[in-house]
């Protein structure tokens, strides 16, 4: 396989892209690093996916250009294959096949030995359930099932459409802590995702996309931090009440007054300060802020 | 196209075959009937074949016999007219319990050999042997009679047949249009699975994800292609060992059964390029058995009952025709080059404008097939 030479494994550099009348995706460009974990959020129908398509080759773009693992992702579309893994918004596995015949399937189509089966198996602890029918398995299994898909070929940039999608909070857990683990391992990441919280807990960078536009692109917490208010909210012991209940007092500082960051010096003194909590803004008042619409 | 995505698609879709229930019943459907229609046959089939016979000299005519009818029973007279009194003259109207009589002569192969030109009298009961079954006894004795003397003819052989078939309801041989009939259903199943396995790869959104890896939607289509050509060659030449279709002209039989094969793969391949969901491949399959099975009912025996009517034109413009035709011919030892070759030439160039039609419209979906 060719070595991958830019430090960029997407460089995306005006991408456009039509159905009939519709713009889908209106010159979006943006570059994620190697080893990052890049999330692409956005309301349904911003162009989360017609990018995603666009940069593992399913679509051609009508306009603009993309390398993406070194590949330009029209000229060198076969090249890209073998560098790409991409996670489904469906879960598109074949249902009355095991878990098994799915990653063999795959390894034939790829040439592969099985053995890598099991080592996949294994990394999204699936090994126990491998001879069942696919039909058999839940929500969350199947997502660990088709992220076990994409990586059986050890491709070095993995795409995920939604992988947080319809899952119980258990099962979304696990898969973010195998996205965290295979970023770990040096796998680049990019994400489509309208959950932020999912993003904030995963991404180093997060791009927003609104009506087919990236309006912004940042690291979240550069995002948080350029929205939000310096201003904390503390919370005081007002006094002791009978039966030993306290009794509890807010008072809102602005950090950027010097009368208020005096007043905070003396309570941490007094020892009166029960608990501080910082005005930084959530992911989704930022998007809220950037993009004048809610996520839906 | 890759040969190797090529052939873990198929691989793939073996298996996933074999995993679906539903559609293995219908796949095997085909199996099953033939087996049926054996087991319908070998009802019918199983009352004895009793021949009446004077045969005083134990001539080999007698074997010949045993070996031409299933399940014969011998019952023997002492004169000749116990047997022409239990048939009657020929063209006789009559019941008869018997369906062949023999009166042969008690120095039969002596006068053979002697060159006397002896005379063997044969009965037949038409209720009961039907005029292939006839001609076919007539021609194993003339057979018999040449190999102990020449030169030709030996022996005269005076036929009587009472309870005559009419001529133009032949209905007897029905065996023969159950192969064909069997063996048209056949074809139809290979026309269903192709756009089956197809179409749902697009609603599983599964072709997508082909989409991404090293297969096209040329090896996808071409792995497809070979699961259902295999499967219905198997199928087709199972169903016709089944039912004992190897008769008459097997390589014009064999020719015209790969010949259906593609034909089927190439409608399913069009269907599969046409259509979208499978229900609207389920709609379009039933109506489409008619165009297998309407064909069985304008040729071979049924042919003779139908005749030459406005329906059978109408029929004659489906390919099907002439794919049951030539396998009729074929089945009845009836093929000639002349109708062998219109047969198959018509069906063969139905089978490459279908097929260049299912390209034409798959080519158009291969640029868009990850986004269906």
């Amino acid at each position: 396989m060719r070595k991958i030479a830019s430090d960029f494994m997407i460089e995306a550099h005006e991408l456009r892209r039509s159905f009939g009348r519709k713009e889908a995706v209106k010159s979006i460009s943006f570059s994620v690093r190697r080893g990052e974990i890049f999330g692409l959020l956005g309301p349904n129908g911003a162009g989360k996916t017609t990018t995603i398509r666009m940069l593992t080759g399913q679509i051609e773009p009508d306009g603009g250009t993309a390398r993406v693992a070194g590949c330009d992702v029209v000229k060198e579309h076969e090249q890209l294959k073998q560098r790409i893994g991409v996670v489904f918004e469906e879960q598109n596995l074949y249902e009355r096949l095991s878990a098994r015949l799915n990653l063999e399937f795959s390894c034939w189509l790829y040439g592969l030995p099985r053995q890598r089966v099991d080592e996949v198996l294994t990394l999204v602890d699936l090994r126990e359930r491998a001879r069942d029918p696919v039909r058999t398995f839940s929500n969350g299994m199947r997502q660990r099932l088709v992220i076990a898909r994409a990586l059986l070929h050890r491709p070095p940039m993995l795409f995920l459409d939604e992988p947080g999608r319809g899952l119980d909070p258990l099962s979304a857990r696990a898969i973010r802590q195998t996205i965290k683990q295979l970023s770990a391992e040096g796998i680049t990441i990019l994400l489509t995702t309208h959950l932020m919280d999912e993003a904030d807990q995963l991404c180093q960078q997060v791009g927003f996309i609104v009506d087919g536009r990236l309006v912004a692109c940042d690291t979240p917490r550069n995002l948080k931090l350029s929205h939000g208010q310096r201003r904390l909210t503390v919370t005081l012991q007002a006094g002791q009440l009978p039966a030993h209940n306290e009794c509890f007092e807010d008072i809102l500082l602005d950090m950027d007054d010097v009368h208020d960051q005096e007043r905070l010096c003396r309570l941490i003194a007094q020892g009166r300060i029960r608990a501080l909590h910082t005005h930084e803004a959530s992911l989704e008042e930022v998007f809220v802020a950037v993009a004048g619409v809610q996520l839906v | 196209m890759h040969l190797r995505t090529l052939l873990a698609i198929a691989r793939k879709d073996t298996l996933d075959m074999l995993f679906n229930k539903a559609s293995l019943t219908v796949l095997l459907m085909p199996i099953f009937l033939a087996v049926l229609f054996v087991g319908i046959q070998a009802l019918l089939g199983s009352t004895p074949t009793k021949v009446l016979i004077y045969n005083p000299g134990r001539s080999g005519i007698e074997q010949l016999v045993k070996q031409s009818f299933s399940n014969v029973q011998m019952i023997y007279v002492n004169t000749p007219q116990d047997v022409a009194s239990a048939f009657g003259p020929n063209n006789a109207r009559k019941d008869s319990l018997y369906a062949l009589g023999l009166v042969i002569p008690a120095d039969f192969e002596q006068r053979l050999v002697a060159n006397q030109h002896p005379q063997l009298q044969v009965y037949i009961n038409g209720n009961q042997v039907n005029r292939q079954q006839s001609a076919l006894l007539q021609g194993a004795i003339a057979d018999y009679t040449r190999q102990i003397a020449n030169p030709q003819p030996p022996a005269t052989i005076d036929v009587a047949t009472i309870n005559p078939p009419a001529a133009n309801a032949d209905t007897q041989n029905l065996a023969q249009a159950y192969s064909l009939t069997v063996l048209l259903c056949s074809f139809f199943v290979g026309m269903s699975l192709v756009p089956g396995m197809l179409i749902e790869e697009k609603e599983k959104k599964t072709l997508r994800m082909l989409m991404v890896t090293p297969a096209s939607f040329a090896d996808v289509v071409g792995g497809k292609l070979l699961v259902g050509l295999v499967y219905q060659l198997i199928l087709s030449i199972v169903v016709m060992a089944i039912k004992g279709g190897f008769s008459g002209q097997i390589p014009i039989v064999l020719l015209f059964t790969v010949l259906g094969t593609l034909f089927s793969i190439s409608v399913g391949l069009l269907a599969g390029s046409i259509f979208q969901t499978s229900s609207a491949v389920g709609a379009f399959s039933g109506l489409a058995t008619f165009i297998y099975i309407l064909p069985v009912f304008v040729v071979g025996v049924f042919s003779q009952l139908i005749g030459n009517n406005p329906f059978t034109n109408v029929i004659k413009v489906l390919p099907t025709y002439y794919l049951a035709d030539g396998i009729a011919n074929a089945l009845a030892g009836q093929a000639g080059w002349g109708n062998t070759l219109l047969d198959g030439g018509i069906v063969l160039g139905c089978i490459v404008v279908i097929f260049l039609l299912a390209v034409t419209l798959l080519r158009r979906q291969a640029s868009v097939a990850a986004i269906i």
